[in-house]
């Protein structure tokens, strides 16, 4: 069975986004092994100029290397991606590149109407970027409004539309691992690529 | 009008600062300018609600008190720095400071593009219902090629850059003044100063009449005080109150202590009365500064307080030209701050500088001129040898 990062967007104790992905890794228990991974002990990126990465950071970066796949469930702060994501992508992407050509599933869950579609869009902009460069599922995105009242006390969706979207959208995204894994000729380019790439040097 | 420039970077080297700092340098006659850094606030995590912390209050603060902000932003993955996105969450969890506040985007970049898709994302965000400040539209001052924009001295090399850096910020003055305008009424205004001091701060000693001639040796009994040859241990230093006494009494100015509930606390006593610049008694020692002002004054002290608590400004100057033409007597109102920022009073220092410019003449063999132009003032400082002596003095101490 495949193995899967499931990436919570946010350093909250209480997180909708969360739950969501612990509502998958159940959900999913049959079809693939998703891992919960925190960001919460993520130190604030300060570009230090020895590239040193923290010990939470290699230990996410090993994890993402050995996965299939990731899931990012994102929340929304201010239109965009809370501070805490953008950091944890921040360190995941200096020196280190454990995203480059990763399949990467796009899911978010808010309190309120727009199921964090601003920051979702942003998160695509910034997966896209030279160093993150990761395979972001196009066209498709899951966007779970008024999260507080989505879940049931054992912690199921409890609208069954919500179910069947992320049910058929998991299905796409494991075809998805599967074509990307064909398009990796380019893979080890993309590598150095994103490794050799400097704003410094352009 | 009092602008402050946000480094959205915490990155040690960051030319997003350099270009605040040629902002203020070239610029600070626009203006009043002030870069502040984000470099000490913690990453946002809403289960630990750091808002009441110095960093965050103190950024708080300075916008609060500002009528425009300018920030200055990297671009990292296609999009602000994480500790920037930070701030601004900070800023728009507990406390709003950006609240309709005018803001200008500028940004530099190792690359042509001078964070143009962290711009946008800026604006998004600055957009938010939770931060709502109020964007300038167009504009857009993207630096590219930073490493080779900046001379060695740091000022941006091609004039023509310099030139739109100009309009950009002549508009943003602009900006300001139209927004002001959109906002009316104008917000509520600092609190009002209570000068009769009927407050209380933990250090207010109760039990004495403040206005009895003799507070301080009744407070002094009171507490317990030390005196003479005791040891009082200082940051950083040991000395006794006597050495104290010698230190502050041999200060060339006079000084004055008022706290934060606006009680006359200290002067160092080294004259009569009549010989002073500003005129005290030992007997006002303790007094609410109602008592050391005639009424007349009131609306005048309570402004100078209200600027230094607010952090409008950290310090208010003014030149009292009652004393003849051969002394130029400036009195200077300082905040004080305890190590966590919050406001402890105020230090009054008075001082007759015109010994000092003429020192200052005498060793550099400059010239007083007249009829000086003030605005060219602010760019010629810092050119150094060719500084005007007028305004060169009168700034730099």
């Amino acid at each position: 069975m495949q193995k899967f990062i499931g990436l919570v967007g946010t350093n909250s104790d209480r997180s909708t986004n969360r739950q969501l992905l612990q509502f998958m890794e159940k959900h999913f228990s049959d079809k693939a092994e998703i891992e919960i991974v925190e960001i919460k002990e993520v130190p604030i990126f300060n570009k230090p100029a020895d590239r040193t990465i923290p010990e939470e950071v290699a230990k996410i970066a090993k994890k993402i290397d050995e996965a299939a796949g990731v899931i990012i469930s994102t929340p929304e702060y201010d239109h965009s991606v809370p501070a805490a994501l953008s950091n944890a992508l921040n360190w995941l992407s200096y020196g280190i590149y454990p995203f480059v050509d990763k399949p990467v599933m796009i899911t978010g869950a808010s309190y309120g109407t727009l199921g964090s579609s601003r920051a979702q869009m942003h998160l695509r902009q910034i997966l896209d970027a030279p160093e993150l460069k990761a395979r972001i599922m196009p066209s498709s995105e899951f966007l779970l409004s008024h999260s507080l009242q989505a879940f049931d006390k054992d912690n199921n969706l409890n609208n069954q539309e919500h179910v069947e979207k992320l049910e058929e959208l998991f299905a796409d995204f494991l075809t998805f691992v599967e074509i990307t894994n064909q398009l990796n000729h380019a893979h080890a380019l993309n590598k150095k690529a994103a490794a050799d790439f400097s704003w410094e040097e352009i | 009008m009092k602008i402050v420039g946000i480094v959205g970077s915490n990155a040690e080297l960051s030319y997003n600062r350099k270009l605040l700092q040629f902002i203020e340098k070239q610029f600070g006659s626009m203006f009043d300018f002030e870069v502040i850094e984000i470099k000490d606030i913690p990453l946002f995590n809403q289960s630990n609600d750091q808002t009441n912390s110095a960093p965050i209050q103190n950024i708080h603060r300075k916008i609060l008190n500002a009528d425009g902000v300018i920030i200055a932003t990297p671009e990292h993955n296609h999009t602000i720095p994480a500790a920037l996105k930070s701030v601004l969450e900070w800023l728009s969890f507990n406390i709003h400071s950006l609240d309709e506040k005018p803001v200008m985007i500028v940004g530099a970049s190792y690359y042509d593009q001078g964070s143009s898709r962290a711009q946008l994302h800026l604006r998004q965000i600055l957009d938010a219902p939770g931060v709502n400040a109020m964007v300038m539209p167009g504009n857009e001052f993207l630096l590219g090629k930073v490493k080779e924009a900046f001379d060695e001295k740091d000022r941006l090399k091609d004039q023509g850059t310099i030139d739109f850096l100009k309009t950009c910020l002549e508009k943003f003055v602009k900006f300001i003044n139209v927004v002001t305008v959109l906002e009316a009424p104008k917000k509520e205004a600092a609190k009002p100063e209570d000068l009769h001091a009927t407050g209380k701060v933990d250090t207010t000693i109760e039990g004495v009449d403040m206005e009895a001639d003799d507070w301080l040796e009744q407070a002094a009994e009171l507490v317990d005080a030390v005196e003479g040859n005791t040891y009082v241990k200082l940051d950083r230093g040991l000395l006794t109150v006597d050495q104290l006494n010698y230190f502050l009494s041999s200060m060339p100015m006079e000084l004055t202590y008022a706290d934060s509930n606006n009680q006359f606390l200290y002067y160092n006593h080294t004259k009569p009365m009549e010989e002073m610049l500003a005129g005290r008694t030992p007997g006002q020692v303790g007094n609410p500064l109602a008592k050391c002002h005639p009424e007349k004054s009131f609306k005048g002290v309570e402004w100078v307080l209200q600027q230094l608590r607010s952090g409008a400004m950290d310090s208010v100057r003014v030149n009292v030209p009652t004393h003849g033409p051969d002394k130029f007597v400036v009195h200077n109102y300082q905040a004080m701050h305890d190590p966590e920022g919050n406001y402890v009073g105020v230090n009054e220092y008075i001082l007759d500088f015109k010994p000092i410019v003429d020192w200052y003449l005498e060793q550099t063999g400059m010239k007083l001129e007249g009829n000086v132009d003030a605005v060219s003032s602010a760019s010629v400082k810092d050119e150094g040898e060719t500084v005007d002596a007028v305004s060169g003095a009168s700034e730099s101490y």
